[in-house]
Formats: C-alpha cells, sequence, structure tokens
C-alpha cells in the first residue's frame, strides 16, 4: 500500500486521544524548562529542547504505529518478546552502575531502559497469548503459560535491581487477564497471592532486622531474592519519612512541601521556591517529580488537570477497547491503558508520600527519550486498534485494501 | 442475559477496569485537595522555615558628650579584610568553596602581606552558620596593609574592605571609672539566624545608659537556596542608631579631679551645688579604658593590689573624720541644744570616765566657740558638743543630709556607707551605745563610714543652703532632683559657713592651704586613722565650696594613706580649684556664673561614627 492511503487512515484517529497527549507533552516540555531553569551547569539548559526531540521523534512513531495495523504486529510478538529478554540479560552484563543497580544500556550517546521495552514486549504477549480462540481461560494450563510470560523478565527486572518497574508488571497483567475473561474467582486468588507475595517481600526486608540478625545475615537473605538494603531503605523512609529527613527523607519532605505550599493556584510558572531553590533536587525535578514542580507552581489546579487529562487518555483507550475489532486489540488496549495508569498512579502518588520512591516516571511529562518514544508508540497503537474497530465507520473497500496490503 | 453472563461481557469488564482506574484518581484528586487545599499554610509555613534566614543588624551606638560636647565615648571604624563568601561560591560541595576561598586567602596574604590566620575549620564554620556575613580574613589592619590594597591593580572578587564599629574613648583614662566599659554581645534572640555581634555596657554608664546607647537592630530578610546560600534579600529594615547621652561631666574638671589624684590612692567628686550636677568624679589608681580589649593589660590591671578598677568615690567606705564636725555642729544648733557663743575651754583632751580623746593640737586650743572650734578642728569641743546634743539628733542630721544610704546615683556598685545606730551596734557588738561612741562620732572616727560622694553631697548640701540632691551624672534638665529640705536657719547656716570660711582663709586655718588668692573659698579638712595601732596611717579628707558667697562648686577628696587633710589634702584642692576658676575665666568652662547650665547643643557632624554595616569599597 502506498503512502497517502496510509496517511489517510491517520485521519480517523480519535482526536480526543491525540489533543490529550499532546497537551501532557507541551506541559512536560514547558516544566523540563522550569525544572532545569535554575542549574548551573549549562548544557543542561537544553534538556527541554531535547525532550522536544523526542517529543518529535514520538511524533513520528505513534502515527507509525497508528497507521500500521496491530495485527501484523501478531508476527512479530514472540521476536519482541526475545529482544526484551535479551535486553534484560545484556543490562545485567553491559549495563551502566547508577547508584547500585544496572538500568541503563547505552548505545552511543543513547540511554535505553530495557525494563522499559520489556514492558510494552510482555503486554503483546499476553494480549496474544490470550487473545487464543476458543480457550478456557479459567483452566490451569494457559493460566501457567501467562504467568510463565511474565515470571522471566519480572525476575530479570528485579535483578538490575528494578522493583518498582519489575512490580508495574503484576498489575498490568492482572487487568488483561481480567479484560480477557478470566473467572473472577480465579482473579481473586491471584489478587490474594500477590498481597501475600509483598508481605512476603516486607517480610524478607524487614524480619531479619527486628529480631536482630547480624547485617551479614541480612543481606544474605534479601540477596537471595533480589533485594538489598537499598530497598529496605526506602521503604524505612516512605513508611517513617522523618526518621532521616536531611538523607533519605529529603525527596519525599520537599516534593510533599512543593506540592502543598503550591496551594489553590499555585506560586506561578517559574516560581516554585522549591523548585527554584534546589529543594526539589535537581537531580530528578524534571525526571520522576516532575509532577511536584507542575503542582508546586500552577497549585491544586495543575494537579487535577494533569490527572484530567489522563483520565481522558485512559477514556479513549478504554473506549479503543471496548470497539475493538477483535480480541488482540481488546486486551492490547487493556495492557496499555493500565500500564499508563499504574505509572500516573504510582508518579504521582509518590509526590505527596503515599506511595514509595521507587523510581517510576510521570509518561509523557517525565524527562527521559525511551520512556517517551514506548508510550506513544503504545498509544499509536491504541489508536490502531481504534482505527481498525468495526463501528469506525470504515468501508468494505478500504478494508480490503488495508487487508490485502 | 443474567447477572454472571451480564458481568462477563466484555464490554462489561473493560468498563469496569476504567471505573476502577477513574475511581483511583479521584481518590487522588481528593489527597490533593486535601494537601494543596486544606493543608496549604503548613506546607507553605515549612517552606518559609527552610528558605528564609533572618540577618541581625545591630544599630550603632550612642555616643557619649561632657556638658561642653567634648566626646567621651564614640564609635570609630576599624578596617579589616572581608571575603564575601556568597562570591566565592563554587558548586558542587562545600569544600570545592573552602578551597576557593584559602586560595584567595594565600593570594591575598601575598599581596597584602599578611600571614593567614584563618584555618579551614573556620572558614567551614563561617560557611555553615554565618554564611550571608561577610568573612573578616585580617580585622583591624595596619596602614601598611591598607596602603598595599588601595595599590593593588585588579581587584579580586568577593574581596573587600569591612570597616566595623570598635568603641572608641578619645582619651581613654579620662573619667573611666565613669564610663565604664562595653562587651560584645551575642544576641540572645532566636527571631535571626545570623547576626554580627553587637556592644553591651558592662559596667560605668555604659551599663546604666544601655537601653539608650544601644541602637535598634535591624535585620535582613534572606531567601535561601538548598545549599543555604543566598537567592536574593527579600527585605531589609534599617537598624536605629542609638541615642546620644550628655554627662553633667566637665571634662576639662574631670582631668584636674585625675591629675590632683595622681601618685594616690583616693577618690575626688566635684558637684555643682545648685542641681547636684557631678562635674568630675576621679577614682585613683585609675584604667585605661582601651586596655579591656587587651589579655595581657587586663590581666596586669586586674591583678594590682591597688585595684584600680574600683570606683573608690561611690564604693570606696571611709570615716570622715573632722570633716563631719560641720554636722554635729548643725545638729547641736538646730536642737537649740548650744548657740554659736558657748565656750568650751581645750586642754588638748576629752576626757570621758576613763576614756581620752586626744585634740589633734596637744597644748590644747584654750577657750573656744564654735566658729574658732571649725576653724581649728578642736576635737574637745565637737566631743563635748556631740555628748551635749546627744546621738539621736546627730543621727537624724546625718540621716537628713543623706547619709548612711546610697545617693541613687546612676553607677551600679555604690555603696550606701554605715551610719550606725543602737540597734546597728546591738546586732555587731552585742554592746549598748555608750558615750564614747557618741564622741567619737561627734569627731567622725569610730563606726561611721561614708564615701567620697556623699561627703561631696554633704559639702554640696551645706554650701547651697540646706537642699539635698540626687546627684546626677545625666545632664537632662536645669533643675535639680531635690531630695531633702534642711530648713537650717540663716544664722546657724552663716555661723557653720563662717567657720568653714575660716578654715582655708585664716592664717591658722587647718585647710589653708586650698586658699585662693581671687575666690573666697570654705571648706573643712579631716584625718581619720585607720590601721593597726602601731602602724597608724590615715585617710586624708578636705571637702570646699567655692566662691563662698555664691558656691558653683563643692569638692570632696580623700587620699589614702596621707599625712593630714590640711597637709596632703588642701594643696591639691587648690590646685584644683585654681584650675577650675582658671577655665571658668578663661571661658572654656564656659558656666555663667550665676544662670543656670546650659546644656550644648551638640553636632552629629562631630563623631564620625560609622554604620555598623560598613560602606563596602
Amino acid at each position: 500500500m502506498s503512502l497517502m492511503p496510509r496517511l489517510q487512515l491517520a485521519t480517523r484517529m480519535n482526536w480526543v486521544l491525540t489533543a490529550a497527549m499532546l497537551a501532557l507533552i507541551t506541559i512536560g516540555i514547558l516544566f523540563i524548562y522550569s525544572a532545569t531553569y535554575a542549574r548551573e551547569d549549562g548544557p543542561s539548559h537544553s534538556l527541554y529542547q531535547r525532550q522536544i526531540l523526542w517529543a518529535v521523534a514520538g511524533m513520528g512513531a505513534y502515527v507509525f504505529f497508528a497507521v500500521t495495523d496491530y495485527r501484523r504486529l501478531r508476527k512479530l510478538t514472540w521476536a519482541g518478546y526475545g529482544i526484551g529478554l535479551v535486553l534484560l540479560v545484556l543490562v545485567l552484563v553491559l549495563g551502566t552502575k547508577i547508584d547500585g543497580a544496572r538500568r541503563w544500556l547505552y548505545v552511543g550517546p543513547i540511554g535505553i531502559q530495557p525494563s522499559e521495552i520489556a514492558k510494552m514486549a510482555v503486554i503483546f504477549v499476553l494480549a496474544r497469548r490470550l487473545s487464543q480462540p476458543g480457550e478456557n481461560l479459567g483452566r490451569i494450563r494457559p493460566l501457567l503459560e501467562v504467568l510463565a510470560l511474565v515470571a522471566l523478565p519480572f525476575l530479570l527486572i528485579m535483578r538490575e535491581p528494578d522493583l518498582g518497574s519489575a512490580l508495574v508488571l503484576l498489575p498490568v497483567t492482572l487487568a488483561m487477564m481480567f479484560a480477557a475473561g478470566v473467572p473472577y474467582r480465579v482473579i481473586g486468588v491471584l489478587v490474594m497471592t500477590g498481597v501475600a507475595m509483598v508481605a512476603l517481600v516486607l517480610a524478607i526486608l524487614f524480619l531479619p532486622q527486628a529480631i536482630h540478625m547480624t547485617e551479614a545475615h541480612q543481606q544474605k537473605i534479601m540477596k537471595a531474592v533480589g533485594l538489598s538494603a537499598y530497598h529496605r531503605n526506602r521503604l524505612t523512609v516512605f513508611f517513617n519519612a522523618d526518621k532521616d529527613p536531611l538523607g533519605a527523607g529529603w525527596n519525599k519532605r520537599q516534593s510533599e512541601i512543593a506540592v502543598g505550599s503550591g496551594g489553590l493556584h499555585g506560586k506561578g510558572y517559574l516560581k516554585g521556591t522549591q523548585n527554584m531553590l534546589g529543594f526539589l533536587p535537581r537531580s530528578v525535578s524534571y525526571t520522576d517529580f516532575i509532577f511536584s514542580v507542575v503542582a508546586e507552581e500552577k497549585g491544586f489546579m495543575g494537579s487535577i488537570t494533569i490527572l484530567g487529562l489522563f483520565g481522558v487518555v485512559l477514556s479513549c483507550g478504554i473506549h479503543a477497547a471496548i470497539r475493538a475489532a477483535d480480541k488482540l486489540g481488546r486486551l492490547l488496549c487493556a495492557g496499555i491503558v493500565t500500564m499508563l495508569f499504574i505509572h500516573v498512579f504510582i508518579n504521582t502518588a509518590m509526590t505527596v508520600g503515599l506511595m514509595p520512591i521507587t523510581g517510576i516516571p510521570l509518561p509523557l511529562l517525565s524527562y527521559g527519550g525511551t520512556f517517551m518514544m514506548i508510550v506513544m508508540s503504545a498509544l499509536g497503537m491504541v489508536q490502531s486498534v481504534y482505527i481498525r474497530s468495526q463501528r469506525a465507520g470504515l468501508s468494505f473497500e478500504q478494508g480490503v485494501l488495508w487487508r490485502a496490503a | 442475559m443474567n447477572w454472571s453472563e451480564l458481568m462477563d461481557d466484555e464490554g462489561i469488564r473493560l468498563r469496569l477496569l476504567l471505573a476502577g482506574m477513574l475511581v483511583a484518581f479521584l481518590g487522588l484528586a481528593s489527597v490533593f485537595w486535601n494537601i494543596q487545599v486544606v493543608r496549604e499554610s503548613e506546607f507553605q509555613s515549612s517552606q518559609i522555615r527552610q528558605t528564609m534566614r533572618g540577618v541581625r543588624l545591630p544599630g550603632p551606638r550612642g555616643r557619649i558628650w561632657d556638658r561642653h560636647g567634648t566626646l567621651l565615648a564614640g564609635n570609630r571604624p576599624s578596617y579589616g579584610i572581608a571575603l564575601y563568601v556568597e562570591e566565592l561560591r563554587q558548586p558542587g560541595h562545600a569544600s570545592n568553596t573552602v578551597n576557593k576561598v584559602e586560595a584567595v586567602l594565600d593570594t591575598l596574604g601575598r599581596r597584602l602581606g599578611l600571614k593567614r590566620e584563618l584555618t579551614r575549620d573556620e572558614i567551614l564554620m563561617h560557611i555553615r552558620k554565618r554564611r550571608p556575613l561577610p568573612l573578616v580574613a585580617w580585622a583591624g589592619i595596619d596602614e601598611r596593609a591598607m596602603a598595599r590594597w588601595a595599590e593593588m591593580p585588579d581587584p579580586l572578587p568577593g574581596v573587600d574592605i569591612l570597616a566595623e564599629p570598635v568603641r572608641h574613648y578619645p582619651a581613654p583614662t579620662l573619667a573611666s571609672h565613669v564610663l565604664g566599659y562595653v562587651g560584645r554581645l551575642e544576641p540572645d534572640d532566636d527571631t535571626y539566624d545570623y547576626y554580627l555581634p553587637d556592644m553591651e555596657g558592662r559596667a560605668g554608664m555604659e551599663l546604666t545608659l544601655n537601653s539608650r546607647l544601644s541602637g535598634e537592630a535591624g535585620g535582613r530578610l534572606l531567601q535561601v537556596d538548598a545549599s543555604g546560600f543566598t537567592h536574593r534579600e527579600q527585605s531589609t529594615k534599617n537598624p536605629r542608631p542609638g541615642e546620644d547621652v550628655v554627662l553633667t561631666l566637665d571634662a576639662a574638671i574631670q582631668r584636674l579631679a585625675e591629675e590632683g589624684l595622681v601618685g594616690w590612692r583616693g577618690a575626688c567628686v566635684v558637684i555643682d551645688p545648685r542641681n547636684g550636677d557631678v562635674l568630675a568624679m576621679a577614682s585613683s589608681p585609675t584604667f585605661p579604658i582601651d586596655a579591656l580589649r587587651d589579655v595581657a593589660r587586663y590581666g596586669a590591671l586586674a591583678t594590682n593590689p591597688a585595684r584600680p578598677f574600683i570606683n573608690r568615690a561611690i564604693a570606696g567606705l571611709y570615716p570622715p573624720g573632722s570633716t563631719f564636725k560641720p554636722l554635729v555642729a548643725f545638729a547641736a544648733l538646730e536642737g537649740h541644744r548650744t548657740t554659736p557663743d558657748v565656750v568650751v575651754d581645750c586642754p588638748g583632751y576629752f576626757a570621758l570616765g576613763s576614756m581620752r580623746i586626744a585634740c589633734w593640737r596637744t597644748s590644747g586650743h584654750g577657750p573656744v566657740a564654735m566658729r574658732k572650734a571649725i576653724e581649728q578642728s578642736c576635737n574637745a569641743y565637737f566631743c563635748t558638743l556631740g555628748l551635749e546634743c546627744g546621738y539621736p539628733r546627730i543621727y537624724h542630721m546625718a540621716e537628713a543630709m543623706g547619709l548612711g544610704r546610697k545617693t541613687e546615683i546612676d553607677l551600679a556598685g555604690e555603696s550606701g556607707g554605715l551610719l550606725p545606730d543602737e540597734r546597728w551596734k546591738q546586732k555587731v557588738h552585742h554592746d549598748g551605745w555608750r558615750s564614747g561612741d557618741t564622741a567619737n562620732i561627734s569627731i567622725g572616727q569610730g563606726f561611721l563610714l561614708t564615701t567620697p560622694l556623699q561627703m561631696a553631697m554633704f559639702a554640696a548640701t551645706i554650701a547651697n543652703g540646706g537642699f539635698v540632691y540626687r546627684p546626677r551624672l545625666v545632664a537632662e534638665q536645669t533643675e535639680g532632683e531635690l531630695v531633702n529640705d534642711m530648713h537650717w536657719s540663716p544664722e546657724n547656716l552663716a555661723v557653720v559657713r563662717g567657720g568653714m570660711h575660716d578654715v582655708v582663709a585664716s592664717p591658722v586655718g587647718t585647710g589653708k592651704r586650698a586658699a585662693l588668692p581671687d575666690v573666697s573659698v570654705a571648706g573643712k579638712t579631716g584625718s581619720a586613722e585607720y590601721g593597726p595601732r602601731e602602724h597608724r596611717r590615715k585617710y586624708a579628707w578636705m571637702i570646699v565650696f567655692a566662691p563662698v558667697e555664691s558656691p558653683r562648686y563643692a569638692v570632696a577628696m580623700v587620699l589614702e594613706d596621707a599625712m593630714s587633710g590640711g597637709t596632703s589634702t588642701a594643696p591639691r584642692l587648690h590646685d584644683l580649684l585654681a584650675g577650675i576658676f582658671a577655665l571658668e575665666r578663661g571661658g572654656q568652662s564656659a558656666e555663667p556664673a550665676d544662670g543656670p547650665a546650659v546644656r550644648p547643643t551638640i553636632g552629629p557632624s562631630l563623631d564620625p561614627s560609622i554604620a555598623p554595616d560598613g560602606g563596602r569599597g
């Protein structure tokens, strides 16, 4: 198929979704500018410019995936999953160690986070696996297969270690199984298991300390399941920030002050004192804590604007899922929407201390190339599902046309 | 479609999923509402607490002037080299900034020829605790270093001359006991995070008038960034300088009084009898006020057995000796226990039972009446008079004239002296009041103790005709603060004054050495014995007032370990009075003979006092 009819397809996309997405990206660039405004080291001033470039590249990916039939990607599922796993292994070997974790793989000047690629790969592979026709999803075999598909990348990400990114996979899996029609009782059992596992992780992190085991023994027990004192520290701070207000508790405390002191209308663009004076650490204010910058400078109105725009994005995504032409498309949308939701929820809740600080970025707003590309590609796929929905008013001829292509 | 089928419909499941997410968002929104709107002020105050820093700026201390506009205490700038750490700030860890400061210090030291005084720890401490304030690298630099500074071709950034105010006493020993001194005040005020040192009066008028002299501190409100460096200045409240105070002291008379005591331990007080103004108050030995800044000099003064820090004029306790006799005369005359014509025959001693009190002229004065008795300071006459009069009258007269209690002068450390009575003797000596006690006190001996200031006020009361004033040091109003009016009869007054006139004027008077050729002087000498019997020593007293016809000066002077009032003290008072009247004639002590004391107008330009933050550059 030639280029022009393909691009004509793009005009059938959900424009509300596109508008909300562009609004969020714009807000992100404006506040990356604000967050890096007061930095002393010159080159960082251009971080917002680089984000613009990433956004332009992301738009390309968005349109590309929107006009590309998601069903053609089905064939690439296993390849994508394989590449995801290979990257996860590679990062463990070749990754750059930052703060004791290997999460970044550098290809020249560009750094990528394999865990973020793996998230999409998992969504794809699950969508494909769960959409096999005529299968009873209440049975044990497909269930185990699904869990095995998730477990592999999950454990690899845990090895980095990146507990936060690994844990994101769990609700995504659960939501996709739910959407796929897995019986409620099975879902119930899985949720209970999840809760039990969280309890177990907490026990491994804190019990040895509580019963006064030696530090070496504690380390050993934690290491056996891929955890470390770092996680314990983060969680300790989460539960009791006052324990170390200048050390690990600093970010949480300062972010809370930034958000809280923003008030109803905020202190004004480029006028957030927490941001401008560096109380909100400059190393994270434009990445994981970009929401705090918005909340401080634009207040509660800014906060609910962002939540509202994401609400629109999520609604459009589920709308596309409901209208999807097939189960693959439906599950793809459900998975992508859930992944976005989890990121938004954990990230914003983290800025006010409702969630531990886990290094989960805010989609479309936080500075960062890989994640921007992945989120925009994923939203492109949602558009692809939407464009090809049976109720989108696509004529038979057009259908034949693109099927033949 | 039944319920379970409905719930299993994929559309329903997706809608449930979306509903769950949107409910979670609503929950988040309510959390943001709570934090950003409901609890806004709480977080705002946390934010202000961590970004706002107050810097306290002391107000310049007020100056102290004498009654004619001579500066007694002011401020002068002390020049130092200061570093402004904020301008030298280096990115990254604080140690980078310390390194930069050290490099600048070394460069500066080389160029100015000064040895580095600051340690690395001190620099770090300054950066941590007093960052917005100038870091003084060298204080009180000399002219050579100043010249090198001025000649430096390219000014170093972040470095400047700093002028700090230092308390300055133009004549450091002049009236040092009255002026007192200041110390460094570390403000006990947690409104401010940083402060510049302030001055606080620790003794003398600097202490008494501290609240008036102290300036009102101002402050700067700074907004700091997360590393504590100043981001911008939020607001400034300018400090207000302290009030200037004019003292009643006359610097020229003060200098004369101090010169009169040189080489002696003792004290001298000059009072204006018309209103109680203290014109001079000297105590010897004295101390240079600026010596207190030097540890070695201070140590030498503090361990000096003559105790130079004691203000003997208000804290020295001396039996008044014969200077007390005019009081006994008033007690007897006003109590109608005698008349000026009653004659007592002096055999050279006074006998009371087995006790004998010698008269200073062992051959005896023969028959003397009151005026002669005062002139000759006859012990036999006054012992007889005292017993005739009775102690209660003497006691009440002394009490009415302000003896035995503090004069309430504006100086800390004043002693009230001792005016004994029967209760006191019973309590301390477990014995009743005896005639011998009365006889002893009648000649100013015994248990009686007075301060030189009290005796100066005593002289002033006789000089002004019976008005007891509170001695004043602050020149505020012309009217004196009247404490008591003695209501002496003019006749009695004339007799006592006549006697005191003869003391100085008569060629055989005990105080004839105080006489001046052109001014009539009245006075009374006194020599009080103290110390062990085999090594008797004397306090040599003399009180005078002049001119007799309209007294403008009343003086008391006491010298420790001297010969006698007539031989030791009278010549010094002669010099003092001669000097005072020479000043009057020369117009320097420009006080009209009978007009009210004129309060001088003081121009603020007299003292180049400086703002505490100094002018930069």
